[in-house]
C-alpha cells in the first residue's frame, strides 16, 4: 500500500527504505507507533525501536517478539484537464507487516534483535480507460527489508545501536496502455525483481531524566536496482513489431537517506508524548531511467524527470496508560511532499498530507494486543498542461487534479520474556 | 472494553471510515461565454480552417476541423449550430487524399492515393477538378489554398478559380470575392476566427523557392498587411469578437524535417563531402549563379544542426544522388504540364548534362525544387515575421484574442506536446500531430490547435470553455 509507499516509490519502483518512513507519510513499522502519529525516534516503546532508532533498543526494558499487520485502503479521485469525468481507483488493498524479535541479558547493557518490515509496497490500479492510461494503469510494488540490529547502553542514560538494512525482497510490476494511431490500445507490462542491496540504520538515544528522552537516527540510501526484468507487450500491430520489440528492462530507483530527530516527554508514569522530525533527502531522485534490450516505441531508453526536493515530516503523538492492562494512543503528522508542481506522476500522485491516528494496547501478562488506525488525507493537487509543458514533463504524465484518502487499520501481537 | 470487543469493532469501524473516505472532486464549473457571444460563429481561413489533411479535403478531416471542434465547445456556452460544406458520405473521400500503405524494407513509409468515393463533378477550363457543390448556408469559410493576396480577387470563386471556393460561391454571383463573402457572412456573425496567410509563404517554401507560379510567390508584407486589415475590419464592423491566429514557421514542419536528416546520415556514411544544388527559379548553366554548393554537414539533422532543408517530395529522388541520370528532371518537367517534346530544351535552359552524377556535379545538380536552402529560408522568415507583426498588431488594436501559432509550433517542434501521457511530436507519422502530407495536422493536431485557441479565447474574454480531449482524436491512420 500503501500509498505511502507509493509515494515513496517515487515513481515507479520500489521505493524506499524504511527510511521512507520519514518522508513517506504512512509509516507502518510499529503498531504502537502507528497509533501515535508515527513518532518513535525519541522513545523506547518496544522492539520496533529497531526501525525508528536502533540506539533506543538497549533502553527497551522487555525482550520479546512482536508481529504486526496493517490493511491499507486507499481511495482516490481524479479529474483530467482534458475530459471531465471523475475517475476512481479499482479498489485494492495491501497488507504491510512487521516482525521484531529482541534478545539480550535481562540486566545486560546490550541487546540483539532482528527486524523484518515492509515499508514500501504499493499498489494502485487505475480505472479502466482513465485519461492517464498511457502513463500508468497499474503499479504493484513489494519489498521486504531485514535488519539485524545490535544496541549497546554506554551509560544508564546513553545508548547507541545500528545494523545493516538488507533489501531482501523487492518486486515491481508496472503496466500501462500504448496509444497506436487508429488501432485499439496496446499494453505493456514491466515485471521484475530487485537485486539484494544493503544499507544501514543507526541511532543514538539519550535519556537524561525519567521525564525526557532524545534520539537521533539515520537510515542510509539504497539504490534499488532491477536487472533483466521482463517486458510483456500485447495487442500491438505486427506492422510495428520493430517498435515494440523489447523483452528485458533495467532500472534503478534511488531510495533516499532519512535523518530523524525525536524528543520524548514523560510528565508522569502514565503519559508519554513524542515529537519527531524526519528529513528525507529526496533530491537524490532526479530521473527515472529505463533501459530496454530493444526498442519500446522509438527508442530503447526512456527517461522521466522527477527532480524531487528534500522533504520534512513532522510527527506528534502520545499514549496514556488508562489501567494496568489498557493503554490508549493518539497522534498526527504533517508531510511535505517531495514532488514539485508539474512533476506529479500517476505512480506517485503525491501532495502534502495530513494524518490522524488512534491506537490502543491491551496487555495481559506477557501477551499484548496492539490496535491502530490511521487516516491520511493527501491534499487535493492540480497540475495543468501548461505546467507540464513548461517543465518538459508533458510526454509522460497527466494534466488534472488528484485527491486521495487512505485508511489503514492495523493489529499487532506481542510477547515479552 | 476487552480485546475481543475491540477486534469485533475494528472491521465495522474500518467500514465506517471508508464510507466517508472516497474523496469527491467538484465538477468543472459550467461553460460560460464571458464577454463573448458564440451564438453565430463563422470561421475564416484556408486549408487549416477547412480541415484539410493527408494532402486532401475529405469528410473525416472536415468533421475534425478545428472550427468544428471549437463550435462544439461553444455550444456548451450558448453557441449555435455550425454548418460546414461537408462532403456526403457517398463522396466522403472528397478531393482524394494520401493513405499510408505500409513501410518498405528500410522502414520508410509508402503512401498511396485514395481515388474512390470522390466528390469530383467535372473539370475546370484549365483541366483541374471541380467538386460537388454545396449551396446551403455555411459557417466554415475555410478555403484550401487561399492566400491573403487572393481575398479581393474577382473570379476566385468561379469555375476558373479555386475549386474549393467555387463549390460554396453562389452560382448567381460567381465573381463574388472572398472578401465580399466574408462581409456578407460577418453581417450576422457574433464571433469569428481568422487564420489566413499561411499560403502566402507556404507555396514558395514547398516548391523550394523554384517556382514562379502565382500560387508560389511570397506576398509582399505591405499587401498582406493591407488585406489582413480589411478582413479584420469587416469581421469586426458589426461588433463581433473573435480570435486571430498567426503564421507558423514552415521550417519546423515534417515536410522539411523528414528527408534531410536521413540523407545527411547516408551521405556522411558514404564519405560525400558536399552537394551541388540549384537555388531559386532562374535558368542558367553550370557556371551561373543558380548553382549552389552545400556541405553535407550543413544539411539540417534531427537535432537542428545545419541549415539546408530537403522537401518531403524529394524522398523518391535523394537515393539517386551520385549516379548519372535524368529521372528527377523528367519528373519535374512532367509536373509543369508542358509538351513532352520540350524536355531537351528544359535541360538546356538549366545547363543539365544527365550523363554526369546527380547532385555532386555542377552539370547535373540536385534541383532547387527539392531544397529550401538557407537563402530561401531567410526570405520566408522575413515575410513570416512581417505577416505576424501585422496580425499581432491587429489583434492588439482590435482587442481580439490571439492564438500565436508561430510561438506554439516552435515549442512543439522543440519539445513535443504530450497529451495525458501520449507522446506527440513534430515528427513525420510517429509524431501523431502532422498528417501524411507533412504540412497539415491530423485530427489530433487539430484538437490541440482547438485547445490552444480555446485557451486564448478564455484568456481574452473571460469565458470558461472546456478543452477537448486530444487523445480521443487520431494521429496518422496506420495500415
Amino acid at each position: 500500500m500503501n500509498l505511502k509507499s507509493l509515494l515513496l516509490v517515487g515513481g515507479a519502483l520500489l521505493s524506499g527504505t524504511a527510511a521512507s518512513a520519514g518522508g513517506f507519510q504512512v509509516t507502518l513499522a510499529g503498531q504502537k507507533n502507528n497509533g501515535m502519529g508515527g513518532v518513535g525516534v525519541g522513545l523506547s516503546l518496544d522492539q520496533a525501536a529497531m526501525f525508528y532508532n536502533p540506539g533506543a533498543l538497549a533502553m527497551v526494558r522487555e525482550r520479546g517478539v512482536q508481529i504486526g499487520g496493517n490493511v491499507t485502503l486507499a481511495r482516490q479521485s481524479f479529474r483530467g484537464q482534458f475530459g471531465s469525468d471523475e475517475r476512481t481507483l479499482r479498489n485494492s488493498i495491501v497488507t504491510p507487516f512487521n516482525l521484531y524479535a529482541g534478545f539480550g541479558p535481562a540486566e545486560g547493557k546490550w541487546r540483539l534483535g532482528i527486524a523484518v518490515y515492509t515499508p514500501f509496497g504499493s499498489k494502485l490500479q487505475y480505472a479502466s480507460g482513465w485519461e492517464g492510461r498511457y502513463s500508468l494503469t497499474d503499479i504493484d510494488l513489494k519489498s521486504v527489508f531485514v535488519q539485524p540490529t545490535v544496541s549497546y547502553a554506554i551509560t544508564d542514560q546513553l545508548s547507541i545501536g545500528g545494523g545493516p538494512v538488507i533489501l531482501a525482497y523487492g518486486a515491481v510490476n508496472l503496466q500501462k496502455d500504448i496509444s497506436i494511431g487508429n488501432y485499439p490500445d496496446g499494453h505493456v507490462e514491466l515485471d521484475g525483481k530487485a537485486e539484494h542491496k544493503v544499507g544501514f540504520n543507526a541511532g543514538v538515544f539519550f535519556k537524561p531524566s525519567d521525564k525526557l528522552s532524545l534520539g537521533v537516527s539515520y537510515r542510509s540510501h539504497i539504490d534499488a536496482h532491477v536487472k533483466d526484468g521482463t517486458v510483456t507487450i500485447t495487442n500491438t500491430p505486427t506492422a510495428l513489431a520493430s517498435s515494440f520489440a523489447a523483452t528485458k528492462f533495467d532500472v534503478t530507483l534511488p531510495l533516499p537517506a532519512t535523518t530523524s530527530i525525536g524528543v520524548g516527554v514523560m510528565p508522569n508514569d502514565k503519559l508519554t508524548l513524542g515529537f519527531d522530525v524526519n528529513f528525507v533527502q529526496w533530491s537524490r531522485y532526479k530521473t527515472l531511467d529505463f533501459t530496454f534490450d530493444q526498442n519500446l516505441g522509438t527508442s530503447n531508453k526512456s527517461t522521466s524527470k522527477r527532480y524531487y526536493q528534500d522533504a520534512l515530516t513532522f510527527r506528534l503523538g502520545g499514549q496514556y496508560k488508562l489501567t494496568d492492562g489498557l493503554t490508549v494512543r493518539a497522534g498526527g503528522s504533517y508531510d511535505n511532499s517531495p514532488v514539485k508542481d508539474g512533476y506529479v506522476t500517476p505512480e506517485t500522485p503525491d501532495a502534502d498530507r495530513v494524518s490522524g491516528t488512534l491506537g490502543a494496547t491491551y496487555s495481559f501478562g506477557k501477551f499484548g494486543v496492539d490496535l491502530s488506525a490511521q487516516y491520511v488525507s493527501i491534499k487535493k493537487r492540480t497540475q495543468t498542461q501548461n505546467e507540464l509543458l513548461n517543465n518538459g514533463t508533458s510526454l509522460d504524465r497527466v494534466a488534472g487534479t488528484y485527491k486521495t484518502n487512505i485508511v489503514i487499520p492495523g493489529i499487532g501481537f506481542n510477547y515479552n520474556f | 472494553m476487552n480485546t475481543s470487543a475491540l477486534k469485533k469493532a475494528l472491521p465495522a469501524l474500518a467500514l465506517l471510515a471508508l464510507a466517508g473516505c472516497q474523496p469527491e472532486l467538484d465538477a468543472p464549473a459550467p461553460a460560460t461565454s464571458g464577454s463573448a457571444n458564440f451564438s453565430r460563429y463563422i470561421a475564416v481561413g484556408n486549408s487549416l480552417t477547412a480541415g484539410y489533411s493527408d494532402g486532401g479535403l475529405y469528410l473525416e478531416g472536415q468533421l475534425n476541423s478545428y472550427p468544428n471542434l471549437l463550435a462544439q465547445q461553444f455550444k456548451l456556452a450558448g453557441g449555435g449550430d455550425f454548418a460546414q460544406p461537408l462532403f456526403t458520405d457517398a463522396q466522403r473521400n472528397g478531393s482524394g487524399y494520401l493513405r499510408l500503405a505500409g513501410f518498405d524494407a528500410s522502414g520508410s513509409p509508402i503512401t498511396a492515393p485514395v481515388t474512390t468515393s470522390l466528390a469530383i463533378r467535372g473539370a475546370s477550363p484549365t483541366g483541374g477538378p471541380l467538386y460537388t457543390r454545396y449551396d446551403a448556408a455555411v459557417n466554415n469559410l475555410g478555403v484550401p489554398g487561399i492566400r491573403m493576396d487572393n481575398v479581393q480577387t474577382p473570379g476566385y470563386g468561379s469555375v476558373a478559380g479555386n475549386p474549393y471556393f467555387e463549390r460554396i460561391t453562389p452560382t448567381t454571383n460567381p465573381l463574388e470575392t472572398y472578401f465580399q463573402r466574408v462581409k456578407r457572412e460577418a453581417a450576422t456573425a457574433t464571433f469569428f476566427s481568422s487564420w489566413l496567410g499561411n499560403n502566402d509563404v507556404l507555396g514558395y517554401s514547398t516548391s523550394g523557392g523554384a517556382s514562379t507560379a502565382a500560387t508560389n510567390t511570397i506576398t509582399r508584407t505591405d499587401t498582406f498587411t493591407l488585406k489582413a486589415t480589411r478582413i479584420i475590419n469587416v469581421l469586426t464592423a458589426g461588433g463581433a469578437k473573435g480570435v486571430i491566429s498567426t503564421i507558423p514557421d514552415v521550417s519546423g514542419i515534417p515536410f522539411f524535417t523528414t528527408v534531410g536528416p536521413r540523407l545527411r546520415t547516408s551521405l556522411s556514411a558514404a564519405g560525400v563531402p558536399g552537394l551541388v544544388i540549384t537555388t531559386g527559379a532562374a535558368t542558367g548553366g553550370p557556371t551561373s549563379a543558380n548553382r549552389k554548393t552545400i556541405a553535407v554537414s550543413d544539411i539540417r539533422d534531427a537535432g537542428g544542426s545545419g541549415r539546408q532543408l530537403f522537401t518531403l517530395t524529394s524522398s523518391p529522388f535523394v537515393g539517386l544522388i551520385g549516379r548519372p541520370g535524368g529521372r528527377v528532371w523528367r519528373y519535374l518537367y512532367a509536373q509543369s504540364g508542358q509538351p513532352a517534346a520540350g524536355f531537351p530544351l528544359f535541360l538546356t535552359a538549366f545547363g543539365v548534362d544527365t550523363t554526369k552524377a546527380l547532385g555532386v556535379t555542377a552539370e547535373n545538380p540536385f534541383p532547387s525544387a527539392f531544397v529550401l536552402d538557407d537563402v530561401e529560408q531567410a526570405t520566408v522568415a522575413t515575410a513570416t515575421l512581417g505577416y505576424n507583426t501585422a496580425l499581432r498588431n491587429l489583434a492588439a488594436t482590435k482587442g481580439l484574442a490571439l492564438f500565436d501559432a508561430n510561438i506554439f509550433f516552435n515549442q512543439v517542434a522543440a519539445s513535443g506536446y504530450g497529451t495525458n501521457g501520449v507522446t506527440n511530436t513534430a515528427s513525420y507519422i510517429s509524431g501523431n500531430l502532422f498528417s501524411l502530407d507533412g504540412v497539415h495536422p491530423t485530427p489530433r493536431g487539430y484538437a490541440i490547435i482547438a485547445n490552444e485557441i480555446i485557451k486564448a479565447i478564455n484568456a481574452q474574454y473571460g469565458s470558461t470553455l472546456p478543452y477537448v480531449n486530444p487523445n480521443t482524436y487520431r494521429g496518422v491512420t496506420l495500415p
